[in-house]
């Protein structure tokens, strides 16, 4: 019995601090309302080149402290499972499209000879960003 | 349902070893499905790869630490066509999960019984193979799997490449989870009264079932099985590695071709399975089995060197159909010494379960160690790796593996009362 009051008293407790550490929730959000045309989830997408190309899908963005969008990361290459890497691309290098159907067409502005050579993508490790003009560019 | 057979002879019927031929090759389609496909379609899903990840490690220990289980099922039950029906069914049902509802759980079940299933179907085949032909055939028999299981992996890894290429990911699975019907169908096609459980888990023919198996322990205590298990578990660590290695080395030297290439990679050894296996199977009954497992053995280190001095993209599509001279070998002399070495135990599917659960072990060790020596060094230093580990395995074979084909009886007795006819 003690116990258990010793429970509901400790629970008492932290929902109180609990309420105590949350944001004032009296006022609401605001709300912006995107047209399915404005903006669209590009997780697993897939990528052409400008000469329609398969480039791959992008499978992961890299994001640096300011909250900008620095490179995409694409599973590029490779057939069945065999021989795709992961790899960085610069994000200025990628396009999006508004396609006449419901979703964009996402655009590299690289080819498929100047991608195939890049290095693998790692976490952990330093980034090797694949920029439009073709060079490599290192991420910090 | 478990009325104690006389003991007989194997009498398969042509219809049940046809229908046999057809249950290996539609269940190598089913599984061909999964492997690369999850990853691109839960991509596609916008699934994180932290995901991705997850399921696929999950699927992988399962599929690890569920091969003793599986065999020991397979040992203990007595019709092993239910449980290779069952399997597939739940392979076919996982196939449907990916496929309609790709949200987080249901997929973690739906791996996690895509691996289980699996780690009971393989040596379900071989238990109903055994079954069905005998000790006398079983070298023939198990060359025959291999054939219709690559022409089915071959096959299905081009149909189900387009499949996903020119439609979606998501199509390859409903395809898998369709070809479950035909499977159950050839599946019934092949007379149960035709399979003697004793024999599919290695005991003689028409012993009561009450009889206690071997003691697993005793079991794992004899040698030449160690000495197997370690050769296998080299085998993997050298193999595993090597194609996935070199299509990301073709991929960087050819972009053109590349795609072309690295399905000729995967196809080319199946062909070559698909035309040997038999082969191996036969000769393995003849000569022995040493002498196989040498020269499949053996083609691993020189696959491994050439990988690491030919550049030509092309020459490395032929350099890759050793691959397929190493794994006709080892799909037939895998299940062929494990009955050699479990024979009377009532241990053959356990026993595979514990081989399985080596090449496990060395099929994860290799891209962790080949992925680490082409990062530190380069890819050319991976491949001198990989091949030094197979000179490891084949020297093990050499020097301590015996000869695991059992002595020639008196003929007439012998093959009569144990093994069965000769035809």
């Amino acid at each position: 019995m003690g116990d258990r009051f010793g429970i509901v008293f400790l629970m008492t407790v932290l929902i109180a601090v609990g309420a105590a550490a949350q944001p004032d929730s009296t006022v609401s959000p605001s709300v912006t309302i995107l047209e399915t045309q404005e903006a669209q989830s590009i997780l697993g997408r897939d990528v052409r080149s400008l000469t329609d190309e398969d480039m791959g899908r992008i499978v992961d963005i890299l994001v640096d402290g300011e909250g900008g969008v620095r490179a995409a990361i694409i599973d590029f290459g490779g057939f069945l499972g065999v021989g795709n890497r992961k790899i960085a691309v610069d994000w200025k290098a990628l396009h999006f499209v508004p396609a006449a159907g419901k979703r964009y067409s996402v655009v590299l502005e690289l080819t498929r000879d100047q991608v195939k050579a890049a290095p693998e993508y790692k976490e952990g490790k330093p980034t090797i960003v694949l920029g439009a003009s073709g060079n490599l560019e290192p991420l910090p | 349902m478990t009325e104690p057979l006389p003991p007989s002879p194997p009498h398969p019927s042509q219809r049940s070893l046809a229908r046999l031929d057809w249950f290996v090759f539609l269940v190598a389609d089913v599984q061909t499905g999964f492997g690369p496909f999850v990853a691109v379609y839960l991509t596609t899903q916008h699934w994180t790869q932290i995901e991705i990840g997850l399921v696929l490690t999950v699927s992988g220990l399962v599929s690890l630490v569920g091969q003793m289980p599986g065999g020991a099922l397979v040992d203990a039950a007595r019709s092993e066509r239910i449980v290779a029906g069952a399997a597939v069914s739940l392979i076919a049902a996982s196939a449907l999960i990916y496929a309609t509802w790709p949200i987080f759980p249901a997929v973690l079940v739906a791996a996690t019984m895509q691996a289980a299933a699996s780690c009971v179907l393989g040596p379900a085949i071989a238990a109903i193979s055994l079954g069905l032909v005998g000790y006398a055939m079983i070298g023939e028999r198990f060359g025959r799997n291999a054939r219709f299981a690559a022409v089915g992996t071959g096959l299905s890894a081009a149909v189900m490449g387009a499949c996903g290429y020119f439609f979606t990911a998501q199509s390859v699975f409903f395809v898998t989870a369709a070809l479950l019907i035909p499977a159950l169908f050839v599946l019934r096609g092949i007379a149960p009264t035709e399979i003697d459980p004793e024999r599919a888990h290695g005991n003689p023919s028409g012993q009561p079932a009450g009889k206690p198996r071997a003691d697993l322990r005793s079991l794992l205590r004899q040698r030449p099985l160690q000495v197997f298990g370690c050769c296998i578990l080299l085998f993997h660590f050298a193999n595993a590695a090597m194609l996935p290695l070199m299509g990301s080395v073709l991929t960087t030297r050819s972009s053109q071709w590349a795609t072309v290439l690295i399905g000729a990679c995967i196809v080319g050894p199946q062909l070559v399975v698909a035309l040997f296996s038999p082969w191996v199977g036969r000769q393995a009954q003849r000569w022995g089995r040493r002498p196989l497992l040498l020269v499949g053995f053996a083609a691993l280190p020189v696959r491994g060197l050439l990988f690491a001095t030919v550049t030509d993209p092309y020459l490395l599509v032929v350099v890759q159909l050793l691959d397929g001279l190493t794994a006709a070998v080892f799909s037939v002399m895998v299940p062929l010494t494990i009955a050699d070495l479990t024979r009377g135990t009532g241990r053959f599917n356990l026993t595979q379960g514990v081989i399985g659960t080596m090449m496990g072990v060395g099929a994860s060790l290799s891209p962790t160690f080949a992925g680490y020596m082409s990062d530190a060094f380069s890819s050319r230093v991976a491949f001198l790796g990989l091949a030094s580990i197979a000179v490891l395995g084949l020297a093990t074979v050499w020097l301590l593996m015996p000869e695991t084909r059992p002595p020639a009886r008196s003929p007439t007795l012998n093959r009569q009362a144990v093994m069965g006819p000769l035809r």
